[in-house]
C-alpha cells in the first residue's frame, strides 16, 4: 500500500475516478472454453484486468507421494505476466504473493468439488493474469470457477469472488489498482452463491464492525450480476455451437 | 422441457434422487453443467469425464505387460489392467490399441477388463466422452454415417479414445469434432451428412480390407456393436464396418 | 513417450512416408494464422498469435536500463518464452526449461541479427536507454512454437508504441505513449520438421512428437539471418539448399499478415 500522505483524490462528488459508483462493478466479460488442450477454460475481462484460467483433469496424481487414495487433491497455480502493469517489466516466477493467493484460490475450490468421487487424482487450476488493475485473485476465482464447470468437474456450486473496501469513510466495491493503492482497507471474498456462504475471506487495513458488514453487503448484491455474467458464459459455449449448426443447415 | 443447468442450480423436486444431483437441506441440486429433461426426470452431463461403469465398451492401449496381467491407458484416472489366460502369456505388446469390456471396477480404484479385441494399425483419436453417445448415434446412424462416406473402420470407446483406420482420416476427424461441438443441437445428422459431403465424402463399393495378419473383416460383422444410445451390444465382432477402396492412395493401411 | 502417443506417431509417421499430412495440408502450408495487435493495454506492445491450435501471447515492456558496456550509444532487447503450465498438459510450472530457453533464444537471434529494432533509437542519454523486454506466452501448444513466437514477437513489436521519456526527473512516464517503437526491418521464420525423410513445414502436435529433427531457417527475404537445427536427426546440405529456397518463398506470405 502506498502512504497515505500523497493519497490523490479518488472521491469526487459522491463519484468514484472511472465515474463509478460507490456499489458498482467494473465491466465483466467472461468467455468459456477458449483454451483447446484444458479440460476447462475461461478468459476473463474484469475492468482493465485480464485473465485466463484452465481446469486439467482429474488426472492420475504425479508424483504419487501427494495423491489421496481416498478423494482428489487440487493444486493452483497463480502467476503474473511480466508485462501486465503499467510501469516497469515484472519478475517472472512465484512470489509469496502469489504462493499465498495459489494456496487460498485451491482452499475455497476444495469446498465445493465433489473431492471424493475422484479418488487418487489430481486437478489443476491455472490463473494467468496477462493484465493486471487491482482485483487480480478475486477475478481469477471468478474465471477460474468458470472454467471449473466447463471442465465438468462434479462440485456443489459456482462461486464468485469480489473485494470492498475503504476509502476515507466511505466502503467501495471493487477496487481498481489507483484505489487499492491508496485504501485504507481491502477485503476480498469468495461466495458460493446457492446459499451465501464464504469460501474466501481476507482483509487488510482498518474497517469498523459496521464497516464490514456494509462491504459484505455490497459483495453478495454485486456477487448476483458476477453470478449472472458466469452463467452467461457458459451458456455462450453451446448458444454459439447451436448459431453455427443453425448457419451450417 | 429440457433446460441448461448448472452446478448449485436448483432440480425440481422430485421424488427420487437421479444421477448428476446432490441433495443439501430437503433441496436437489445440480452438480454439472448439464441438460435437465423434466418429463424424463434426467440429468445428462454436456461436460466432464467419463465415469466406468460394468459392460461399457472401451477403446485403450497396453501401457506394460507383466505375467500376463497388461496395464491399459484409458485415458482416464484410476489404473485399469487387463487379465490375460494364464495359458498365453505376453500376446498384447505395450502400444497394442483394444478394444475391451468392463468386467469390474473393483474398489474405486481399479478397471479391470475382459474380452479384449486387438485393433491392428490406424490411429487413435481423443474425444470428450460425455460427446460419445452422440458420435455413435441411435442405432449407431452417426457412426456408420461417418464410416460410409469416409471409407473408414471407426470403433468409439465409452471412454473417449476413437479408433479410426483406412480411408479420409482427416474427414472422418473432423466429422468427429464437429459432433463433439455441436452435440446438444437437433438436426446433427443431416449437418454431418452435408459436412461429409462437402468435404469430398462418398458413398464407395465396399471393398474388403485385411489387417496385417491377412484376416479380413467379414461384411456381416457390421452393426452389431453397439445398440440404440450407444449401449454395448455382445457380439464381440462388433466394429463397424469400414469400406477401403484398394486403389487409392487415401488408403491408409498401416502395419508394424 | 506414452503408449497412446506412440500410436499417433506411428500413423503419422506411415501417412508422411506415403505424401500425406494429418490435416491434408500441403508438405510446404502453414496453417492459418490470425493476429491480434494490442490485446494488452498496460503493454508498450502486444500480439496474440494463432498458428492453427497453437496461441502465443507478446508482450513488449520498455524500460530504462543502463547500456551495455560495448554498446554505450544503444539500447537493447531481451526476449523470454514461458511455456505455461496452462498450454498443454506437459507443461510444468518452476524454473526455465531447456526448451523454452532454446525458444526465446531463436527468436531474439533472428530479430537482433536482422536488425529489426532500430537499437540506436532506444538512447536517451549518457547511461541511459530502453531496454526492450519482449516476452513470449505460450497459451496453447499444438506444435511449432518456433514460428508462432516469432510471429508474435514481430507483431508485438511493430505494435509497440514508447512511453515517454520524463527528462525532468529522468524516469520513464508510463501513462503517455508516444511514437511508435523505430522498426528496421521485418524477419520471417520458417520452420521445418523431418520426419523418416520426409520434410515438412510448420508441424502441428502430433507431428512434432513423430520428428526426428527440425530446422528454424529464419530470413528478411534479402539474406538468411538466423538458422537454428535442433533434435538428433540430420539433414543433408542439399535439403537444407532447398529449404532456404522454401524459406524465401514464405517471407512474403507471413510479411503481409505481420503488414495487415
Amino acid at each position: 500500500m502506498a502512504s497515505k500522505a500523497d493519497r490523490p483524490e479518488l472521491i469526487i462528488k459522491g463519484k468514484r475516478l472511472d465515474g463509478r459508483a460507490f456499489n458498482e462493478l467494473r465491466p465483466i466479460k467472461i468467455e468459456a472454453g477458449v483454451l483447446k488442450n484444458a479440460a476447462g477454460s475461461a478468459r476473463l475481462e474484469w475492468g482493465d484486468n485480464r485473465v485466463l484460467a484452465a481446469v486439467f483433469g482429474p488426472i492420475e496424481c504425479q508424483p504419487k507421494h501427494t495423491s489421496d487414495p481416498a478423494k482428489a487433491v487440487i493444486k493452483c497455480k497463480y502467476s503474473m505476466a511480466p508485462f501486465s502493469s503499467i510501469g516497469e517489466h515484472g519478475r517472472t516466477g512465484p512470489n509469496r504473493r502469489a504462493i499465498e493467493i495459489s494456496k487460498v484460490t485451491k482452499e475455497a475450490f476444495e469446498n465445493v468439488v465433489f473431492l471424493n468421487e475422484y479418488p487418487g487424482s489430481e486437478i489443476d487450476i491455472f490463473i494467468e493474469v496477462l493484465q493486471s488493475d487491482g482485483g487480480t485473485r478475486c477475478a481469477g476465482i471468478t474465471a477460474a470457477a468458470v472454467a471449473m464447470a466447463n471442465a465438468g468437474i462434479h462440485m456443489k456450486d459456482v462461486m464468485y469472488a469480489v473485494s470492498a473496501g475503504k476509502v476515507g469513510n466511505e466502503m467501495l466495491l471493487d477496487f481498481n489498482m489507483i484505489e487499492d493503492n491508496y485504501s485504507d482497507s481491502d477485503m476480498p471474498m469468495a461466495i458460493s452463491p446457492k446459499d451465501n456462504s464464504v469460501l474466501l475471506l481476507q482483509m487488510d487495513g482498518n474497517n469498523s464492525k459496521e464497516e464490514l458488514k456494509k462491504g459484505m453487503e455490497m459483495v453478495l448484491e454485486a456477487g448476483k450480476k458476477i453470478s449472472k455474467i458466469q452463467r452467461d458464459a457458459l451458456l455462450e459455449v453451446y448458444r454459439k455451437a447451436e448459431a453455427n449448426a443453425e448457419k451450417g443447415v | 422441457m429440457k433446460t441448461i443447468v448448472m452446478p448449485g442450480d436448483v432440480i425440481e423436486q422430485t421424488a427420487e434422487r437421479i444421477e448428476n444431483t446432490y441433495s443439501e437441506n430437503g433441496k436437489l441440486y445440480s452438480k454439472i453443467i448439464g441438460l435437465y429433461d423434466s418429463e424424463k426426470g434426467s440429468l445428462v452431463s454436456l461436460e466432464g469425464i467419463w465415469s466406468p461403469r460394468v459392460g461399457d465398451n472401451v477403446v485403450g492401449i497396453i501401457k506394460s505387460a507383466r505375467n500376463a496381467v497388461y496395464e491399459v491407458d484409458l485415458s482416464f484416472f484410476l489404473r485399469s489392467i487387463l487379465v490375460g489366460s494364464k495359458y498365453d502369456r505376453h500376446i498384447h505388446k505395450p502400444g497394442d490399441v483394444i478394444e475391451a469390456t468392463i468386467k469390474d471396477v473393483e474398489d474405486r480404484k481399479t478397471v479391470v477388463l475382459t474380452a479384449e479385441r486387438v485393433l491392428h494399425g490406424g490411429t487413435v483419436l481423443n474425444v470428450k466422452p460425455t460427446k460419445v453417445p452422440r458420435i455413435i448415434g441411435k442405432a449407431n446412424t452417426m457412426v456408420k454415417q461417418i464410416s460410409d462416406m469416409t471409407r473408414c473402420n471407426i470403433i468409439v470407446g465409452k471412454n473417449g479414445i476413437v479408433w479410426i483406420k483406412g480411408g479420409n482420416v482427416a474427414l472422418a476427424t473432423a466429422a468427429i469434432r464437429q459432433i463433439e461441438d455441436e452435440a446438444h443441437t437437433s438436426g446433427l445428422t443431416e449437418r454431418i451428412k452435408k459436412m461429409l459431403e462437402d468435404g469430398g465424402g462418398s458413398m464407395p463399393e465396399p471393398v474388403q480390407e485385411a489387417d496385417k495378419y491377412g484376416n479380413a473383416e467379414t461384411p456381416d460383422n457390421d452393426m452389431r456393436r453397439n445398440g440404440p444410445h450407444g449401449s454395448y451390444n455382445k457380439d464381440r465382432n462388433a466394429e463397424v464396418k469400414g469400406y477401403t477402396a484398394a486403389s487409392d492412395n487415401t488408403d491408409i493401411e498401416i502395419e508394424k | 513417450m506414452e503408449p497412446m502417443d506412440e500410436v499417433k506417431t506411428y500413423y503419422i509417421k506411415e501417412l508422411l512416408a506415403r505424401g500425406k499430412r494429418e490435416d491434408n495440408r500441403g508438405m510446404f502450408d502453414f496453417r492459418q494464422i490470425r493476429i491480434k495487435r494490442g490485446v494488452i493495454q498496460h503493454a508498450e506492445g502486444s500480439a496474440q498469435v494463432e498458428l492453427g491450435g497453437t496461441v502465443v501471447l507478446a508482450g513488449v515492456k520498455l524500460q530504462i536500463e543502463e547500456p551495455m558496456e560495448d554498446t554505450p550509444k544503444q539500447g537493447n532487447l531481451m526476449v523470454a518464452a514461458e511455456l505455461l503450465p496452462l498450454a498443454h498438459a506437459d507443461f510444468e510450472s518452476g524454473p526455465p526449461s531447456p526448451e523454452s530457453i532454446e525458444l526465446s533464444r531463436v527468436v531474439d537471434r533472428g530479430i537482433r541479427a536482422a536488425e529489426c529494432i532500430d537499437l540506436e533509437s532506444l538512447f536517451i542519454e549518457e547511461g541511459k536507454a530502453w531496454t526492450a523486454f519482449i516476452d513470449l506466452y505460450i497459451l496453447n501448444h499444438d506444435g511449432n512454437l518456433l514460428d508462432a513466437s516469432s510471429i508474435a514477437a514481430m507483431a508485438a513489436i511493430m505494435d509497440t508504441k514508447m512511453p515517454r521519456y520524463d527528462a525532468e526527473k529522468k524516469v520513464a512516464d508510463y501513462t503517455v505513449k508516444t511514437e511508435p517503437l523505430k522498426v528496421k526491418n521485418i524477419v520471417v521464420s520458417t520452420t521445418f520438421g523431418k520426419v523418416g525423410s520426409t520434410i515438412v513445414l510448420d508441424t502441428n502436435m502430433h507431428e512434432e512428437n513423430s520428428m526426428d529433427t527440425r530446422l528454424t531457417i529464419e530470413t528478411d527475404g534479402k539474406a538468411v539471418r538466423a538458422i537454428q537445427k535442433g533434435l538428433h536427426g540430420s539433414f543433408s546440405v542439399k535439403e537444407i539448399e532447398s529449404l532456404v529456397d522454401v524459406a524465401f518463398n514464405k517471407y512474403n506470405e507471413v510479411k503481409s499478415i505481420l503488414e495487415h
